[in-house]
């Protein structure tokens, strides 16, 4: 556990450290973007030195670590407000998002994988494959219009974007599970073929076991792996922020900030992003290591 | 009074009234002293009033004041007898002036401080006139006059202006979280801006009813739909933002006057007009367009105007020979950098296409917008395309193309040299300084592109302005 933890530290230090380094890299600095090209050297030095632009990057950095140890994720470099803050209104959104995304996802891709395996080599999973193919080839940019076409000026049920209603979520949602659902259609699909025809499955039958039982109990189980490799990849960039869905939708989540940010060169605010999806994908990695174990319990952490 | 008025009424239906726009970028800062942003500075022109406007001609006007310049060093303004108190109720008076421009010059980070280092000091003569006395001759002065004014308390107080503004203009700002949120004091007519990055979704949502008015930043192809929609009016107007093509005076190539002549006449402006750009599009000629008043004989250089400009013609055949006379090897590759607009690049890739037959081979280079910008800031270009907004001085042309005006001193960002035009704009020569840059072509020249408004049909009052300013939120009314 010590040596996982030590990892896990590993892994946030080199985000930070390789983030730091890539935002300094790319042309353009903050002093440049709120003064525009009009204001005189001195002025421009003047700022920057106010800012800490001037300082070596290596005290650069270690004044950033000194305060992020300290809890301090600093303050927006344009608009002056707190970061905790601005990560406190936009992490949650994104979270929502995520998890109504995979709970849409979940709940169409499995069960729908289990038909198509069941179904192997007839109609109704050449269907399925024909659907899955399509949903997951749908880039969001087109996917998210459509379901706002349909949904929101046709029928007139749910509104186009924003999230002033409850109901905003619903096609935001639905165009992230829906190209999730293809994924874990196929996986559940494929993993689930290659162990229907084992002898245990076979063994659960001639026992007399329900058609139901020997599937969800025996067979699904041992399906589970892949699935949850892909769930848990799919959750890390679900909780990334999707920007592309964020834009389209106008949902205020982390992935939205994060470009802005990395547009006005906010160099805190970035900093700040990257950290909270860096800890976000290893938190999710965390816990897709405990789901392995908890459903195959041959599977140990290396020790 | 008018404020307590809006306090009385009945907060459900002023609800249902809320005009709601949706645009394409957010304002940014709602603190005049800091705003560059076209979105921030729309709606600081609504939340503020400033001491000096500009007319049609793109002139200098009273607004909240009129002036005398006492001497090219001196300028007195005095604010109008009748005047709107700021929106908490205090006046705003000729010490509120003072502190607005005085504070402005002690702020670091403000883009605009560097604009007014020639104030020497500011003279309150009682609450209604204020004089400003300069460093050097200005005779400009009164049209930078144009930030809005604060309340003097609330500066002292160290007032967070970008997130709470507290103006005397038309709206009153209300709230700021999804959407900003103002209201009208005249009638108490609610507001909203609410950001929508996507031109798709933005039409979608006036189609469904979830907003009521866009404003510009749609493809062509969604202005044409739009038109053909019963419940939609698209109103259209011509522009005055000036579009070019950047060229970088010190590369080899390009100080080729020949070669400059070849790229203009190898871009068919009215193709690209007719085919992706709104039809009120005009081709241009010159930064200022032709209705500012440097264009007019009423100055004091009549000798040209703007409308006897010849205009480049799309003729391959001519450019083509003119890199021939160049000595240019064919075909002339150049880079092309623009940002990653997809409009832009559309127009990139019509450009790249066209110049072909030309015998240019036109290599694009599509990057983020800050990227870009450094890029073209430093010189690190040969080609690039941007767009002019909201100019309204003549002295753009010295900061553009003044050969003192190179970054960080100006926009000379092309890096262009010439003693004959530096003369020109030192005796204010406009008329003789546009033809100059006309026949030498630092910048090509592109478009004013059109200006459209699309609202609901029951949407009056509204109309988009050539600068694109959306000042008819003034007057825009929803039955």
């Amino acid at each position: 556990m010590i040596k996982r933890f030590a990892g896990f530290c590993a892994v946030v230090f080199g985000v930070l450290l390789l983030t730091f380094l890539l935002i300094h890299l790319v042309p353009g600095d903050p002093v440049e973007v709120m003064l525009g090209d009009a204001v005189t050297v001195a002025d421009r030095a003047q700022l920057r030195a106010e800012l800490g632009l001037n300082q070596p990057l290596i005290q650069q950095f270690g004044t950033y670590l000194t305060k992020l140890a300290h809890g301090d994720l600093g303050r927006s470099i344009h608009t002056k407000t707190p970061i905790v803050e601005l990560i406190k209104t936009r992490y949650p959104t994104t979270l929502k998002l995520a998890f109504l995304s995979l709970f849409i996802g979940l709940s169409i891709g499995i069960p729908l994988g289990i038909y198509a395996a069941l179904k192997a080599g007839k109609w109704q999973d050449l269907i399925v494959t024909i659907v899955s193919v399509r949903l997951s080839a749908m880039p969001a940019f087109w996917l998210g219009p459509m379901l706002m076409l349909i949904f929101a000026v046709w029928l007139g049920w749910l509104p186009v974007s924003g999230m002033e209603s409850n109901a905003s979520i619903v096609l935001p949602a639905l165009t992230l599970g829906l190209g999730l659902s293809a994924i874990l259609t196929r996986m559940t699909r494929t993993s689930l073929l290659e162990v229907l025809n084992d002898d245990y499955i076979r063994t659960a039958r001639a026992k007399g076991l329900t058609e139901a039982n020997v599937i969800i109990r025996h067979a699904l189980r041992a399906a589970l792996l892949p699935i949850i490799t892909i769930v848990g990849l799919q959750m890390g960039s679900l909780l990334a922020g999707t920007v592309i869905t964020e834009t389209i939708f106008s949902w205020d989540g982390i992935g939205r900030l994060l470009v802005e940010s990395i547009e006005k060169r906010d160099y805190p605010v970035t900093q700040a992003c990257v950290l909270v999806v860096a800890l976000s994908y290893v938190l999710v990695n965390l816990l897709t290591d405990i789901l392995y174990r908890l459903v195959d319990p041959r599977v140990k952490f290396a020790s | 009074m008018l404020i307590s008025a809006c306090t009385q009424q009945n907060s459900s239906a002023q609800l249902h009234r809320d005009i709601v726009f949706a645009i394409a970028q957010a304002p940014l800062n709602l603190d005049p002293r800091y705003a560059t942003d076209a979105a921030s500075e729309r709606v600081n022109r609504l939340i503020y009033q400033s001491l000096v406007d500009f007319d049609a001609q793109s002139k200098p006007v009273a607004s909240l004041a009129s002036w005398l310049a006492v001497s090219p060093t001196e300028y007195r303004f005095k604010l109008n007898k009748i005047r709107m108190p700021f929106h908490n109720q205090a006046p705003l008076n000729a010490s509120d002036v003072k502190a607005t421009y005085d504070s402005l010059a002690t702020l670091k980070d403000s883009p605009h401080t560097a604009e007014f280092a020639n104030i020497k000091n500011i003279e309150v003569i009682d609450n209604d006139i204020v004089v400003f006395h300069l460093k050097q001759a200005d005779r400009h002065f009164p049209a930078k006059l144009i930030i809005g004014i604060l309340p003097a308390d609330l500066i002292a107080k160290n007032q967070d202006f970008s997130h709470q503004p507290m103006g005397s203009g038309a709206l009153k700002f209300i709230s700021w979280q999804n959407k900003l949120s103002l209201q009208r004091l005249k009638d108490c007519q609610k507001i909203s801006l609410l950001e929508v990055k996507d031109p798709t979704v933005r039409v979608l949502k006036l189609l469904h009813g979830e907003v009521d008015l866009l404003q510009g930043e749609l493809p062509p192809e969604l202005v044409k739909y739009l038109q053909t929609k019963p419940e939609i009016i698209v109103k259209t107007s011509v522009g005055a933002n000036f579009s070019y093509l950047g060229l970088n005076m010190q590369d080899p190539v390009l100080q080729n006057l020949k070669v400059r002549q070849a790229i203009a006449h190898a871009i068919d402006r009215n193709a690209i007009i007719a085919k992706v750009m709104v039809s009120s599009t005009r081709v241009a000629s010159a930064i200022l367009p032709p209705e500012h008043y440097t264009n007019h004989s009423s100055t004091n250089h009549s000798s040209t105007n703007h409308a006897n400009l010849p205009v480049y013609d799309y003729n391959p055949t001519l450019a083509k020979q003119l890199l021939i006379e160049a000595g240019v090897k064919q075909p002339l590759k150049l880079v092309y950098k623009t940002s990653t607009d997809a409009q832009r690049v559309r127009f990139a890739t019509i450009m790249q296409a066209q110049m072909q037959p030309a015998g240019i081979d036109l290599e694009i280079r599509s990057l983020d917008w800050g990227t870009f910008f450094e890029d073209v800031k430093q010189g690190n270009f040969q080609l690039y395309g941007l767009t002019w907004v909201g100019i309204k001085t003549p002295e753009i042309y010295v900061k553009a193309f003044g050969s003192k005006s190179v970054p960080p001193n100006g926009f000379n960002r092309g890096r262009y040299t010439d003693a004959e035009l530096d003369a020109l704009l030192a005796n204010e020569n406009w008329p003789a300084a546009t033809t100059r840059i006309h026949n030498q072509l630092p910048y090509i020249p592109l478009w004013y592109e059109g200006q459209f408004a699309a609202m609901h049909k029951q949407i009056k009052h509204y109309l988009p302005k050539s600068d694109g300013n959306w000042d008819d939120l003034a007057t825009i009314t929803k039955p």
